[in-house]
């Protein structure tokens, strides 16, 4: 019988991720749980279907407790992207700090509307 | 064994979340990384795992460098006291633990009985050998049967790259304006990272070449491939790499998957290949590494010299 531990904590560390997000002052932690919310995503995806004692789909033999391969396959793209997206968020965040000497939202804002109001 | 995993999964993520200095924060995303590798081991993907374990290293290296170089952790940013902030922040994480709970249950309701449609793994199990080849349904599914999501994949790694690379051009400053890197001055370090070496690079090339009948391919080892580049900066904090030709190389490399994967889908029916299955697909998981590892090649070295254009 499958459970579904695996797919609640997924879905709690998505949103763990999520609160993260917006309610971090620090920029980089942000950034951080942009990549916890995918990995929770991943978590969820792999998840599903998932039995004691599963094999993995390698091989000839595919009898008995095989996994899904196909949202395997689709996640090893997933998170090869999620470092790209870790990648363009930090290159923001250095043009950000080169600018405005901060990593801190409110200043960040607080700098941005002057300059905008100039 | 599943639950003592997920428990500490969990652990990790609610310290991730309550943590406020940046290093610390890079140390605990890594443990996370980790035992959601172990995770994905557990549910049977042992190429997600691998994926994943080399793509959290890697992330932690860029993470640190981009603290090393381009600004000082002094200048954290100051938070409220924890008590008060604790009290705050409850009062704010109450939406998200609704959401959480509504989310679970609604889960739980709509799947009938835990049991979900298995037919087409059923088919895809059964029919990858004869159709694409290989003994890897994993790679079967990202070279044969689902080939365009590759071919977009590779796409947004591109872009991606090209943003990357647009966004990081700044006026003036020069390669040497950020610090060498500390890690040579270290002895541990440095002989560890000179022994390790060697062994990343061909542990990758085994990666790639075995992609089709065992765990790992393209995509683990490009990344591998760059991860050897990333040491090899760091035992000799050389920089000899020419950013442009990297660049041109991975337009090129894609210009080449997508040659080759239209040449064989448009000429091929489902019963012969124009040529031999495991060419095809040994061909396709070195174009992948090519790519992938030039990719984060170039994030690594526009992180390391920001200005250089």
């Amino acid at each position: 019988m499958h459970s579904f531990l695996a797919e609640i904590a997924a879905i709690a560390v998505f949103f763990l991720g999520f609160y993260g997000l917006i309610t971090s002052k620090n920029i980089i932690k942000s950034i951080v749980s942009i990549g916890l919310m995918e990995i929770a995503v991943v978590v969820f995806f792999l998840s599903l279907g998932f039995v004691d004692g599963i094999r993995p789909p390698i091989g000839l033999e595919m009898a008995g407790n095989v996994a899904d391969p196909l949202p395997q396959a689709l996640m090893l793209t997933a998170i090869i992207i999620g470092l790209t997206v870790t990648a363009i968020n930090l290159t923001m965040l250095i043009s950000l700090y080169r600018e405005c000497k901060t990593t801190d939202w409110e200043i960040a804002k607080k700098l941005r509307n002057r300059i905008r109001s100039k | 064994m599943i639950q003592i995993f997920l428990f500490f999964w969990l652990v990790s993520a609610f310290l991730v979340t309550k943590e406020q200095k940046s290093v610390r924060l890079i140390i605990y995303l890594g443990i996370f990384s980790l035992i959601s590798s172990l995770c994905f081991l557990l549910f049977g993907a042992p190429d997600v795992a691998m994926a994943e374990a080399v793509i959290s290293a890697f992330s932690t290296i860029v993470f640190i460098v981009c603290f090393e170089k381009y600004y000082t952790l002094v200048e954290e940013p100051n938070h409220l006291p924890i008590k008060a902030g604790f009290q705050k922040g409850l009062r704010k994480a109450l939406p998200f633990i609704a959401f959480t709970v509504l989310l679970a249950v609604l889960f739980i309701c709509f799947l009938p009985g835990g049991e979900h449609n298995t037919y087409l793994k059923d088919q895809y199990t059964a029919r990858f050998v004869q159709d694409v080849g290989g003994e890897n349904a994993v790679t079967a599914i990202y070279l044969g049967y689902r080939m365009y999501d590759t071919l977009f994949e590779a796409l947004m790694l591109l872009v991606s790259i090209v943003a990357v690379v647009h966004l990081s051009w700044h006026k003036g400053g020069s390669v040497t304006d950020g610090k060498p890197s500390d890690i040579r001055d270290s002895d541990i370090a440095g002989v560890t990272v000179r022994i390790i070496c060697p062994i990343l690079l061909l542990f990758s090339v085994y990666l790639i070449m075995n992609g089709h009948i065992s765990p790992g391919g393209g995509f683990q080892g490009g990344v591998m491939i760059a991860a050897f580049f990333v040491c090899r900066y760091m035992i000799y904090d050389i920089y000899d790499v020419r950013i442009h030709r990297v660049i041109t190389l991975e337009k090129l490399v894609y210009v080449g998957i997508l040659v080759i994967s239209m040449y064989v889908f448009l000429l091929g029916t489902s019963t012969y290949l124009p040529i031999p299955q495991s060419v095809y697909l040994t061909l396709m998981n070195w174009l992948v590494g090519i790519k992938v590892a030039s990719g984060f090649l170039i994030v690594f070295y526009r992180f390391i010299a920001f200005e250089r254009r």
